[in-house]
């Protein structure tokens, strides 16, 4: 009843929103819903993130000459090239580059030799607004990171082929950071946290905390190109193909230029080249960094838990309430925002971060950073079972303890660590599985940087956009779940155990 | 008995418990009294005030005329104030054995075995507190209590768990303890025997009053 009185709402609210004379449809699933469900209506459409502002400007354009609506799944194409394979149910598809095309030909997503290149983009360096400018590639060599996309991302592999095509590459490639996209790379140039990266000009132009310092020549990367294509599994070929048309048609043309895009001739595109430097990366580094980062934070996290958790279990205080919200809140919050916080707190333009920085401790795109984001995220679960364990002693052996000559101090190192102690053991299996499993907040925070924070989670999510990722994905899944569930079984053991240390009247 | 004339022991305190608020006025010059009554009237309660442990009672307490409780709670905190509490739900430590539990106060390792033969717990000394009976668990947790040196004991139903002539042998054991040393003592009881044998002065607790009998 509930629902449906909701339902109704929601029918309401999307009717209003909608444009005229266009059928209203609720999707609660929008990403796979549209084309089955409502056939000859509506389109599905994946495309590369940098086309996000041009596309639904062409859309707009198609519909008001009498085309159906398009909605629009914008991410990197490596990760909308494999989401195309595994659910088919999207009408067209905008790659960023051939490579990916091809794969999809391969697999009969799109149908062979149909691909059209609409639009081509330029490789610039930017820097933040405010900072002084450099003109060649040669001066990269003096920043100390370069942000990048990521490396299986076609705009990071542009950019890797212009730096190697201009000779700094060997130089600079052990500080390369790498966001998931352009806009994840443009977003920490922007910040400040990286002084120089290497991003699309339409991205860089349409973000004003960065400005362009210069742009690759176009012979030193292959060319970026854009390609459109239908799927195979379309439910309405026609619409798709019209709207394809139009895209590469003179009036979309003019829309494409008027983005800061450059146009292509379409008897030019068939012969180019396409880079081929799918990396998979190192399943040792990756599984060895996981513990390390997890055993740091399991370590950093000791006294912290033990303290709280002591206090929240023993202490009645102004503020109690306060504090157990705070040390809970990254168990709740997505850990995308906890990352996001902790860098506006520690990133390296913050008053805390540059401190840290200038003692040797630079927070993003570190181990150091990885192990704050796990440290933080798995806080919590140290805590409460801490707090459960103090809670769980009866506080009449602190009591008798005291009556017995121990003051405060002696009592807690002599009676309620001891009796808490298998359980503090069991928040720090828990806390350990919880680090291990930490994506979100180490990817905002330290970024996914090979052989520094790309623990196994960061190189599952890698090899996602790989083609030819498959086979390792699952060592390191294997791995992965291998170690989770080892450190569970502790936790339920020392749990056990715990229980088993408080039961003294065995005989009463 | 080594009668010390300045001993003297003052409550004038109160404490809100689940149904009243208890009124507790006592003034004695006797090394060994029983506060007996009804099973919830607050005994158990009066004797952790003396112990330092209750946070809640307001008023006096005062031992041998050094305050140890105020009107704004404890004075004394419960380490310096070297009594021996046993409470009535016994509670000995359980990751220490019966050895570790006796010397927990730090007394000399002969200062142990002589009171484990005293309370006869000699062959219990290396076992944990699981592995122990109800009785064994009462003298051990007595034990620790006399090992503290106190200066005042607070006994609480400290023998309900033994049997007859065991009962009877401990409380001679005990009474003839505090008379060596001259330690006062403070029992809750409600066995008329423990109090025959170890009180001379009774005190009884009812309706959230203490009146002595």
């Amino acid at each position: 009843m509930t629902g449906w009185v909701l339902a109704c709402g929601l029918a309401l609210l999307l009717r209003a929103d909608a444009a005229a004379g266009e059928p209203v449809r609720i999707d609660f699933e929008p990403t796979v819903s549209s084309a089955k469900a409502a056939p000859d209506s509506s389109l599905l459409v994946l495309a590369a993130s940098s086309l996000a502002e041009v596309l639904p400007r062409l859309a707009d354009a198609w519909r008001r000459g009498g085309g159906a609506e398009v909605r629009f799944s914008f991410d990197a194409t490596s990760r909308l090239a494999v989401q195309a394979l595994r659910s088919p149910s999207a009408d067209a598809f905008f790659a960023a580059d051939r490579e990916w095309m091809d794969w999809l030909e391969q697999r009969a997503v799109v149908r062979e030799g149909i691909a059209v290149a609409m639009a081509a983009n330029e490789l610039v360096v930017v820097v933040p607004a405010d900072a002084s400018p450099l003109a060649t590639p040669a001066e990269l060599e003096r920043f100390p990171r370069i942000a990048l996309a990521g490396e299986n991302v076609p705009a990071g592999r542009y950019a890797r082929a212009a730096l190697e095509a201009t000779g700094v590459w060997a130089e600079v490639a052990d500080r390369v950071v790498r966001g998931g996209s352009v806009r994840g790379a443009l977003e920490w140039v922007a910040r400040g946290e990286v002084p120089v990266g290497i991003v699309y000009r339409t991205d860089a132009v349409a973000e004003p905390g960065v400005r362009v310092a210069f742009t690759f020549e176009a012979t030193n990367h292959p060319p970026v190109l854009y390609w459109s294509a239908p799927l195979s599994a379309s439910r309405a070929p026609e619409s798709t193909d019209s709207f394809l048309r139009f895209v590469v048609s003179e009036q979309g043309r003019d829309i494409v230029a008027a983005s800061g895009f450059a146009l292509v001739e379409p008897s030019a595109v068939q012969a180019l080249p396409s880079v081929a430097v799918v990396q998979a990366p190192a399943v040792a580094s990756a599984i060895r960094l996981s513990l390390m980062v997890a055993l740091l934070a399991t370590i950093a996290g000791l006294v912290p838990a033990v303290g709280l958790g002591w206090l929240l279990a023993r202490r009645e205080f102004r503020g109690k309430a306060l504090l157990s919200t705070l040390v809970m809140a990254p168990l709740v919050m997505p850990p995308v925002v906890t990352g996001f916080l902790l860098l506006s707190v520690l990133g390296g333009g913050t008053p805390l971060g540059s401190r840290l920085a200038s003692l040797g401790l630079p927070v993003p795109f570190t181990i150091l950073g990885a192990a704050i984001a796990a440290f933080v995220v798995g806080l919590p679960l140290y805590v409460i079972t801490v707090r459960g364990a103090f809670e769980a002693v009866d506080p009449m052996y602190e009591e008798l303890s005291r009556t017995l000559g121990a003051p405060p101090r002696r009592t807690f190192f002599r009676v309620s660590l001891p009796l808490a102690l298998p359980g503090i053991a069991a928040g720090a299996m828990l806390a350990f599985a919880r680090a291990l499993g930490e994506f979100g907040a180490t990817v905002v925070l330290a970024g996914n940087v090979e052989g520094s924070t790309r623990t196994i989670a960061l190189a599952v999510y890698t090899l996602l956009e790989s083609p030819s990722g498959r086979s390792t994905i699952w060592v390191l899944v294997g791995a992965s779940v291998g170690i989770s569930l080892l450190a569970l079984l502790g936790f339920e053991a020392l749990s056990r155990r715990q229980k088993l240390r408080l039961e003294d009247r065995h005989g009463h | 008995m080594a009668t010390d004339s300045s001993y003297r022991l003052g409550l004038d305190f109160e404490i809100p418990l689940a149904s009243k608020t208890m009124r507790v006025k006592l003034d004695t010059e006797s090394r060994a009294i029983a506060i007996v009554g009804p099973s919830g009237a607050g005994k158990s309660t009066i004797l952790r005030v003396l112990a330092g442990v209750e946070r809640r009672a307001r008023g006096l307490v005062t031992f041998c005329g050094q305050r140890w409780q105020g009107d704004d709670g404890p004075i004394v905190p419960p380490w310096l104030r070297r009594v021996g509490w046993v409470p009535q739900e016994v509670l000995l430590f359980p990751h220490l054995t019966v050895r570790d539990n006796l010397g927990y106060a730090g007394p000399s390792a002969a200062a142990v075995e002589e009171t484990a033969r005293l309370l006869q717990i000699t062959e219990l000394l290396e076992r944990r507190p699981r592995r122990l009976s109800g009785g064994e668990r009462q003298r051990v947790a007595l034990g620790r209590a006399l090992l503290a040196k106190p200066k005042l004991l607070l006994l609480d139903e400290p023998f309900s768990a033994l049997d007859r002539p065991l009962r009877a042998e401990l409380a001679r054991v005990v009474g003839e303890w505090c008379a060596e040393r001259g330690v006062p003592l403070v029992l809750v009881s409600h066995d008329e025997a423990d109090a025959e044998v170890l009180a001379e002065q009774r005190w009884h607790l009812s309706d959230g009053k203490l009146v002595r009998e």
